[in-house]
């Protein structure tokens, strides 16, 4: 389960910024640091934890930390804890750093060039007038100043390009030379659990560079596929790289996933990977009632994301709650916390439709192996699959 | 038709990079100073290994096309002139980095 690699190895559309040799070798020792942080200190960690800091804890209170909030008392105090959480967040301030300082100095020619690869494009469709949702106008989510749609200059797209270029450093090159893992792993999925499903019409909510888009693509070659996202950036960069690589009929389309606009029972297949924790509680009901909207008779709908916390003991919990409390991440935790199928509920999908699955990496192993606190390339799945729609207005 | 942006953008690239996420930075240790020192410690770390990458880089080049072999690196045998201008070299980077052990 190891990757990593070497930056130079990631694949290359028109859109990659250039990168010169130390810039490379950095994010590839950022990979490193975040692999080591990770897999030999994380480790050291919980050893800490169970030989230290929950004995202490039994010997002062009388009882074993009960839950996340008890562990989180502990381990907060602890100096070997502190230490490695804050080399954890400088690591990720250097890889933001380190990405930005490619960028930004050819933000222009990025921008130009996505311009070009996009021009006349109708399956590129912006709307200025739409307004961003708190959670992307504000909080610069995991820490990249700016976020997903902050702009420096006309047709910016160096904020994607940073994250297109910086995603190796920070998944450990886990995701593949396209980023594209989470994609590959969905599809993988869907051909195991529903072989024999082929959707004629699909749609990627929060599709940021519309990496994870594309697999589908490969997929069903036949299918149309659109895509949205809240953020312009965002969608004009995703939108040239998929034209760089050969992909013209994928829609981008900037929109709001709790109010897409798009025709009610108009796709087969709705799904997001890695974006429900970004938005916030409001929002989630929002999506759902969405894509209960969305989707067609016979359809699927399909989360990608980590694992509740209810599946993990409290230690656990505290390790993979790390993003939510100190990564600009507001909603990680509350998102764990919930109960996904009863929110699917909530938002009109039969109890009898809704799943929860998980989905390992094509080619990973599905054995447990080292503990990975949420690092490992492996989703949790939840959705709803065969949906009936009753006659609706 | 969209001008190009090309010759129009003057960033402060070093200092725009930089720049910290807005929000409140957490304070792990409870003491700012060591988390300034623990990251600068680690960005220090992170040069260094970039910069053995790059030295990495150089002597395959190097060995590539015939100027040194890189076996050569691993026999060479430091004459005595060698060593000991390496000894006042090690004995003068130690004082410096370790300066405040004093």
């Amino acid at each position: 389960m190891s990757s990593i690699e070497h930056w130079t190895r990631m694949g290359r559309h028109e859109l990659v910024p250039e990168v010169k040799h130390d810039e490379a070798a950095r994010l590839t020792v950022i990979a490193h640091l975040n692999a080591f942080l990770s897999g030999r200190v994380a480790p050291a960690v919980k050893s800490h934890y169970e030989n230290k800091v929950r004995p202490e804890f039994v010997s002062s209170r009388g009882h074993e930390p009960a839950d996340r909030q008890d562990v989180a008392e502990a381990m907060e105090a602890d100096p070997f804890y502190q230490v490695w959480s804050t080399l954890r967040r400088n690591t990720m301030e250097m890889r933001q750093q380190a990405g930005r300082g490619i960028v930004l100095r050819q933000a222009a020619e990025l921008a130009d060039k996505a311009r070009t690869l996009n021009s006349n494009a109708a399956t590129l469709r912006l709307n200025p007038e739409l307004r961003l949702p708190e959670y992307v106008a504000h909080g610069d989510q995991h820490l990249m100043p700016g976020g997903y749609a902050g702009e420096l200059l006309n047709g910016d797209v160096s904020g994607p390009a940073n994250y297109d270029i910086g995603l190796f450093a920070t998944m450990r090159g886990m995701a593949g030379p396209w980023n594209d893992l989470a994609g590959h792993t969905l599809v993988s999925w869907l051909q195991k659990s529903h072989p024999d499903f082929k959707p004629k019409r699909i749609l990627d909510l929060g599709c940021g560079l519309g990496h994870n888009t594309l697999p589908l693509r490969e997929a069903f070659p036949e299918a149309e596929i659109v895509a949205i996202d809240v953020a312009a950036p965002m969608l004009r960069y995703g939108h040239a790289r998929a034209q760089s690589l050969g992909v013209k009929d994928v829609h981008f389309i900037q929109a709001d996933a709790t109010a897409t606009g798009l025709e009610a029972d108009g796709f087969d297949l709705v799904f997001t990977t890695m974006v429900l924790h970004e938005t916030s509680a409001e929002a989630l009901s929002g999506i759902f009632s969405e894509c209960h909207r969305l989707v067609r008779d016979g359809g699927l709908v399909a989360h990608l994301e980590q694992p509740p916390y209810r599946r993990f003991e409290p230690f656990e919990q505290f390790m993979r709650d790390w993003d939510g409390r100190n990564n600009n991440e507001p909603f990680w935790t509350s998102l764990h916390e919930l109960s996904l199928p009863d929110e699917l509920i909530n938002a009109g999908f039969d109890a009898d439709a809704v799943f929860e699955a998980d989905a390992v990496a094509p080619g990973c192993d599905q054995s447990g192996g080292a503990e990975d606190f949420g690092r490992a390339p492996k989703w949790y799945v939840v959705g709803a699959q065969s949906v009936i729609k009753s006659a609706v207005n | 038709m969209q001008e190009s942006n090309s010759m129009n953008i003057d960033f402060d690239v070093i200092g725009l990079s930089a720049k910290a996420a807005s929000g409140e930075a957490p304070l792990f240790t409870g003491d700012g100073r060591l988390e300034k020192l623990l990251g600068i410690t680690l960005s220090i770390a992170t040069e260094l290994a970039v910069t053995r990458e790059r030295l990495d880089t150089v002597e395959r080049l190097l060995d590539r096309s015939g100027v040194l072999d890189r076996e050569s690196i691993e026999q060479f045998q430091p004459d005595d002139g060698a060593v000991a201008e390496r000894n006042t070299l090690h004995e003068d980077y130690l004082a410096r980095v370790f300066r405040v052990l004093r």
